[in-house]
């Protein structure tokens, strides 16, 4: 059948815009697609995807699962005989995919643009500071030992994120439906849904996709820190809560080296045993992933804003946090109180804006991971 | 001149270390009744102290120097003794470096190497340049496209007088049609003003050039440094003599009319021809209505790489969709190019321009088969393409389509036309009248008087492109003075045109400079030996006449042949065709090569097989394989000769009737593939040598024992084996009979 292909001179300029800008070099050799470890064989990735993009077919890369499957490890760009920089481009039409499925769309392209950086890092800042004024202490630090929560009490805390977190859910539901139907258009699903959805989470722990990357291959260690001390802290906050309302609802002792009740516990604490093993990892981790960019720049590409804003992120999140618990630690409330409040503005910043910044990847690649096991080409 | 002669050895390179020097000295004396003294040997005879062993002898009346050292194909400068005959005899790379040392097979072989030497300069003489009277060193160049008129300002600036003929109205040709041109300098991703118009300025105005506008070659008489050209122009004619000739004639671009399964014929289907017009008038649009065109397509090879129409490609054509792609872009940023193609093909430095094209985010490239144009229904066209970087089978939406064509060069016509007339002559008078009566004649170009045609051949299975010895001699046609440059040759764009004009140019100035100096123009160009025919003993047969490749012989009203000698190339294919043996050069006759065959020593154990190699591709061949060591069955005597077209038929007798065990003729290959430096020697060998195969066989003498054998230089590592593999098979047959007698 004759399929009519309709150019799109604007989606073409907005790949270059968002990082591709490399794209038009590509000459169609696929010498991409033959080093790529991680495509399937048939009807095989980036080669196809840079001919879309250079004509500009927008429908035939938005919606399509194999952008995802890329995991930028960039010996298609490495080997590239024309410096066309495939995993540079892919990379840009992911972020293209998260901005348009992300609502509301005015945010999605606030988040991807350095411009309104400061805008959006003043929301979390105001609500902080509003919280901060409520309790007085806008002009002085709270008196006595170092506890966080007497400069934002924990309610205002659980209260921000958790309307922080649903908003966040609610947007990557909408984006991931709008998003699953899409790639659904035409494609014959055979695979049971649960088993792929399994096997998924599988590949995701073992991170094996990643030891199929030659030129960026460092990148395995540094995502693997990344993601597990992502989950270890996700343990450590819902631990958290487990020794707060187990104290306060069901009065719940402290008992052996578990601490029930407020924050700070002591560092012998298991809780606090995980948290700071996962917070030094996470740093660990991050340093480890700009280091690895800076020393594959030249063969990779140097990554767009949408990446490094992303990677800032964290790597100012483990930080602040760290250096929170030891300047408490040490006593110094003049630095101690600033740190956490910059703690707190970047994770709101995380968390709030994730569906629209390169936080949204774990949501899509999973998602285009587990349809691509249902359609076959897993 | 008497002769006085000196025999000179060199030790060096091995040579001292492989043949014993006195026994060759004393031998040579002895056989080449040389006196004892007159021959001398030197450790390095090319240092400066061995040069001057030669140069005292000089001074003290020695005239004739035999050099038995290094192949002539090197040391060229420091055995060059003006005013004396040399013979340089090839010890190093056929004896010392081939064969065993310190044998008396080596030692016989050296001895009679020599002693051919010293046979070929006492049978040879010195050369006297045969300078022709009144001779021009004006050019003329015909055609005043960008080819011309660069062929035409760079020999005007060199200081030559050049006669610029165009038959159009104005030069310029199709350049002087286009919008804008490809980019010229670096970075290659500007569009650049034409060019032409400053150098038609500079070519009307420049002292040493005639421009001659509307104006066609009606007669090329002649030969270089004489030709009578007569030019006519509005019905009146001049004859003007010039001394050589560019022929930059160009090219027509491919009859669109022809590609109607493209949609031409389409009002929004247009040529590039078209496009630049479109482009120079101002909006790019669709034609139907006016409307500005915003998605344009370029259809690549249209006509070109198909067997149906041109099957091949045209060379400039990627790069002007690629500029059009840039027109379509620059007066309008909202539109799109869209180029299908079959492979871009950017030549040279264009290639950055396709870099710097493809960078264009509206600039799209995919290759495919376009397979249809289709009416979209809004005024607008479907271009449908197979197997395309996009899926297999796509159609997108244009509403002005582009075919780039490609071109056809201007000698096509007139080929065609005297190919038709050969067919017709074949069925006859009546068939040949009809055929001339009923064919529109298209316009001729050179018009020549020679005796092959009227116009340039064109190779074999070259499309009508103008003759072009395209492996080493580009310019060169088989007319010798008559240079051919520009898309007449070969397709090309417009930077390759410009540097090929200035080539064509060059050549054309050697050709009026060494014929001044008597002296052979290519590919012999130190050559002042020329064919000198003995005529009274022509018996007027014509072989030499019909098979000259150059058309330098020809027939008086009376049927003698004479000569033209400014055409010749000095191949002596005359030398070789003619029965009566009476063609022969100073240095190089069949006399002197019979000699050098029967100098060879025959004894009855000893097998004794002659090797005659042509000297362009043979004979360098085999240098090269004694670079290597590869080593050479000791029985052979290798000759070279001119060419293999040379040969005359009685060396074989020669060879054979002295006691010659077999012969081995090593020619360039002939066909298609490959270009004889002169044209269609080791053919003609061929032929004649079929011709003594049943001779052979009537004497009873085995028919294998001679051989003709097509070699390229670049097959020089199989050589050996081949000459030795001969020997052997000569070894099976058994001696020569005739050796007893």
């Amino acid at each position: 059948m004759t399929e009519q292909i309709k150019p799109d001179l604007n989606f073409i300029n907005s790949v270059i815009d968002a990082g591709g800008e490399s794209l038009k070099k590509c000459f169609q050799c696929a010498t991409c697609t033959v080093v790529c470890g991680v495509t399937p064989d048939d009807k095989p990735f980036p080669r196809k995807e840079m001919i879309y993009a250079q004509w500009g077919l927008k429908d035939k890369l938005i919606s399509n699962p194999d952008i995802w499957l890329c995991h930028q490890c960039s010996d298609c760009t490495a080997h590239c005989p024309r410096g066309a920089k495939p995993g540079e481009v892919l990379g840009a039409i992911r972020k293209m995919t998260i901005k348009h499925y992300a609502a509301p769309a005015a945010l999605a392209n606030m988040v991807a643009d350095s411009k309104y950086l400061l805008m959006l890092l003043a929301l979390p800042v105001i609500i902080f500071l509003l919280v901060i004024a409520s309790q007085g202490h806008l002009t002085s630090f709270p008196e006595g030992k170092i506890v966080y929560s007497k400069l934002v009490p924990i309610p205002f805390i659980d209260g921000i994120f958790t309307a922080a977190a649903i908003f966040a859910a609610v947007a990557f539901f909408g984006g991931v439906k709008k998003y699953w139907a899409d790639m659904s258009k035409g494609v014959e699903l055979k695979g049971d849904l649960a088993s792929a959805v399994k096997e998924t989470i599988m590949e995701i722990i073992s991170h094996k996709r990643f030891d199929k990357c030659n030129v960026t291959k460092d990148r395995s260690l540094a995502h693997l820190l990344v993601f597990f001390s992502f989950i270890g802290l996700a343990i450590t906050t819902t631990w958290c809560v487990f020794y707060l309302y187990g104290n306060k609802l069901l009065g719940i002792e402290k008992f052996a080296f578990f601490n029930f009740g407020a924050s700070p516990y002591p560092l012998y604490d298991p809780l606090k045993i995980v948290g700071n093993i996962s917070a030094l990892a996470l740093l660990t981790g991050i340093t480890l992933v700009i280091s690895n960019r800076m020393k594959n720049k030249d063969k990779a590409g140097e990554g767009s804003y949408f990446d490094w804003i992303f990677i800032v992120v964290i790597y100012v999140i483990a930080a602040s946090g760290i250096l929170s618990e030891v300047l408490r630690l040490a006593d110094i409330a003049a630095l101690a109180y600033p740190m956490y409040f910059i703690h707190l503005v970047f994770i709101f910043f995380l968390f709030a804006y994730a569906p629209f910044s390169k936080m949204a990847h774990m949501v899509y690649r999973t998602t285009a991971m587990v349809f691509a096991k249902c359609s076959g080409r897993g | 001149m008497e002769k006085k002669f000196g025999v000179y050895i060199c030790k060096g390179c091995g040579i001292g270390e492989t043949v014993n020097i006195e026994k060759l000295k004393k031998n040579t004396a002895g056989g080449a009744r040389i006196p004892a003294d007159s021959i001398k040997e030197h450790d390095v005879l090319c240092s400066s102290e061995g040069l001057e062993l030669i140069k005292n002898d000089i001074k003290e009346g020695t005239n004739t120097i035999i050099i038995g050292a290094c192949s002539p194909r090197v040391k060229f400068e420091e055995f060059d003794f003006s005013g004396s005959l040399v013979e340089r005899v090839n010890l190093r790379e056929f004896v010392s470096w081939v064969s065993e040392p310190m044998t008396e097979a080596t030692q016989t072989l050296a001895e009679d190497y020599v002693k051919m030497g010293v046979i070929k300069t006492q049978k040879g003489n010195m050369p006297e340049p045969n300078i022709l009277p009144d001779l021009s060193n004006e050019l003329m160049v015909v055609g005043g496209g960008i080819t011309g008129i660069t062929a035409a300002l760079e020999s005007a600036n060199a200081g030559y007088k050049v006669t610029l003929v165009e038959k159009e109205a104005e030069l310029g040709g199709w350049s002087a049609k286009l919008y804008k041109e490809t980019p010229r300098q670096y970075p290659f991703d500007k569009l650049d003003d034409p060019i032409i118009f400053d150098k038609i300025k500079e070519v009307e105005s420049h002292p040493n050039i005639k421009v001659r506008k509307s104006t066609m070659v009606e007669k090329t008489d002649g030969q270089p440094g004489l030709f009578d050209v007569t030019l006519s122009s509005n019905g009146s004619t001049e004859t003007i003599k010039v001394g050589a000739i560019v022929m930059a004639a160009g090219w027509k671009p491919y009859d669109a009319s022809k590609l109607g399964h493209l949609g031409y014929g389409n009002p929004n289907v247009i040529t590039n021809v078209q496009m630049e017009e479109m482009a120079k008038k101002g909006k790019i649009v669709r034609p139907s209505d006016g409307k500005e065109a915003t998605k344009v397509a370029f259809i690549q090879c249209a006509g070109s790489r198909d067997a149906n129409h041109l099957p091949y490609c045209s060379s400039f054509c990627c790069g002007t969709s690629l500029k059009q792609a840039l027109y379509v872009r620059e007066k309008n940023s909202d539109a799109v190019a869209m180029i299908f193609y079959k492979d871009i093909r950017t030549p040279g430095q264009s290639e950055l321009f396709y870099k710097n094209m493809q960078n264009n985010p509206g600039v799209l490239l995919t290759k495919g088969e376009v397979t249809a144009i289709t009416d979209a229904g809004n005024g607008n066209l479907y271009v449908e393409a197979d197997d395309t970087f996009l899926g297999e089978k796509i159609k997108v939406e244009a509403d002005l389509v582009v075919l780039a064509t490609g071109i056809v060069p201007s000698t096509r016509g007139p080929q065609e036309y005297l190919d038709g007339l050969t067919e017709a002559g074949k069925k006859g008078d009546d068939a040949k009248k009809a055929y001339v009566e009923g064919t529109e004649k298209p316009d001729f170009i050179l018009n020549l008087g020679y005796r092959q045609g009227p116009e340039i051949p064109t190779l074999e299975g070259a499309y009508g492109f103008a003759d072009s010895n395209f492996i080493c001699f580009q310019y060169e046609t088989r007319r010798t003075g008559i240079y051919s440059a520009g898309c007449v040759r070969q397709p090309m764009n417009m930077s390759e045109a410009a540097q090929d004009a200035a080539g064509a140019a060059l050549k054309a100035i050697q050709c009026v400079e060494h014929v001044a100096k008597g002296v052979a123009v290519h590919p012999r160009a130190w050559d002042t030996t020329y064919p000198d025919p003995m005529m009274i003993k022509c018996t007027s047969c014509k072989r030499c006449t019909e098979e000259c490749p150059f058309g330098a012989i020809d027939e008086d009203e009376k049927g003698t042949p004479f000569y033209r000698i400014n055409r010749c190339r000095r191949c002596g294919t005359c030398m070789g065709a003619c029965p009566e043996r009476i063609v022969s050069f100073k240095d190089f006759s069949v006399d002197i090569v019979g000699s050098m065959i029967k100098a060879v020593d025959i004894n009855e154990d000893d097998f004794r097989v002659i090797v005659l190699a042509c000297e362009n591709d043979a004979y360098p061949a085999l240098d090269s394989a004694a670079i290597k060591k590869m080593k050479l069955n000791p029985a052979v005597r290798i000759i070279p000769v001119r060419c293999l077209g040379s040969t005359n038929l009685v060396w074989v007798t020669d060879a054979f009737s002295t006691g010659i065990d077999g012969l081995m003729l090593l020619g360039c290959k002939y066909g298609e593939n490959y270009q004889c430096h002169f044209v269609k020697g080791s053919e003609l060998a061929n032929y004649r040598f079929s011709k003594v195969k049943e001779t052979l066989d009537k004497l009873q003498l085995e028919s294998d024992r001679c051989q003709l054998v097509q070699v390229s230089i670049s097959e020089y590592d199989k050589l050996p084996q081949m000459i030795n593999d001969f020997v052997e098979r000569i070894e099976e047959i058994g001696p020569n009979p005739f050796k007893e007698m």
